[in-house]
């Protein structure tokens, strides 16, 4: 019960492999450029246009991986 | 003090995540109760509340003592990876990529199960019916506690959160209780959109307001940023539905 508890609260948060890696770049970048380059507004900005874009490209390739299997 | 954006999206999001995570946990139950018994699904979901309430009750203090910055920025994060993956989730259901969640098809399911499965009895409790009610109830609480830690730390409204997902809770047994059957016409993948859609939106305020970031409007910004989620996910299924709809 432990095992399937574990692999269900990775699972709460990585699905997408693709999406969860996307995500953790985003927000990466946004750090960097929040406190390297003292730009807050920057990273507001970067945060505000990449997650969506990120989530577009995530259902992008499902649904493309869905189009191939059938 | 919080303004009444902060209050009403709060509890909002934490009401309606709750309620799909009750839901969901409800058909176990239910499934428990009608092939094995009404004492077993009763006991493991108490079983379960009580550990629920432990956990609570030993992360609580540790909450409080992480400085407001980073638990912000941690709460950020988990929520854009728990919110993106609802809302990609329920975009892929909605275009008809991955099947809509059935909770009669889950009852059915779990109840064959149950059905077939050997008793457990030991000293008078099914014991294995108790474990499969634990267990659910204990894995759809684990992320109600999540989702009420996420959505009111933050902002220190952890109460307000509390209450929010409490009513989902006393909302879906009560009507469980009353109707004894799943609650399949609950339109489950619109709330899930929707709860995606208020995830992301409070993960994206709160990572950018723990980088520092001073958002325009301030609270009203999760609004902004619901919008924002909502119209790319709209724009997503507008796109996607009718091509794949060709393909089949």
């Amino acid at each position: 019960m432990i095992g399937a508890m574990t692999t269900r609260l990775i699972g709460l948060f990585v699905d997408d492999g693709f999406l969860a890696a996307a995500i953790l770049a985003v927000v990466a970048v946004a750090a960097l450029l929040a406190s390297a380059a003292a730009a807050p507004w920057l990273a507001g900005l970067i945060l505000a246009l990449a997650l969506p874009a990120a989530l577009a490209a995530s259902v992008a390739l499902g649904a493309r991986r869905a189009r191939r299997e059938t | 003090m919080a303004n009444l954006t902060t209050v009403l999206s709060i509890a909002g999001a934490s009401f309606a995540a709750s309620f799909v995570e009750a839901v969901e946990a409800l058909t176990i139950v239910l499934a428990v109760g009608v092939a094995r018994g009404w004492r077993p699904a009763l006991t493991g979901a108490a079983a379960a509340f009580a550990a629920l309430a432990l956990i609570v009750a030993l992360l609580g203090p540790l909450i409080g003592a992480v400085p407001i910055r980073a638990l912000q920025f941690a709460v950020g994060v988990l929520l854009l990876l728990f919110g993106l993956r609802w809302l990609r989730k329920a975009i892929l259901r909605a275009i008809g990529v991955v099947a809509l969640h059935d909770e009669d098809a889950a009852f059915q399911r779990q109840t064959r199960e149950l059905t077939g499965a050997e008793r457990g009895k030991e000293r008078g409790l099914d014991f294995i019916a108790a474990a499969t009610a634990f267990k659910a109830v204990l894995l759809e609480g684990t992320e109600v506690v999540f989702i009420v830690i996420a959505v009111g730390a933050a902002r220190g409204l952890l109460g307000l959160a509390s209450a929010g997902a409490l009513a989902a809770c006393i909302v879906v047994a009560a009507i469980g209780a009353a109707v004894h059957r799943p609650l399949a016409r609950v339109p489950e993948n619109a709330l899930k959109f929707a709860v995606g859609v208020l995830l992301s939106a409070f993960g994206l305020f709160w990572t950018g307001e723990s980088l520092g970031v001073e958002w325009p409007g301030g609270d009203a910004a999760i609004l902004a940023f619901a919008a924002l989620f909502l119209g790319v996910a709209a724009a997503l299924v507008a796109l996607l539905k009718p091509r794949l709809a060709k393909l089949a």
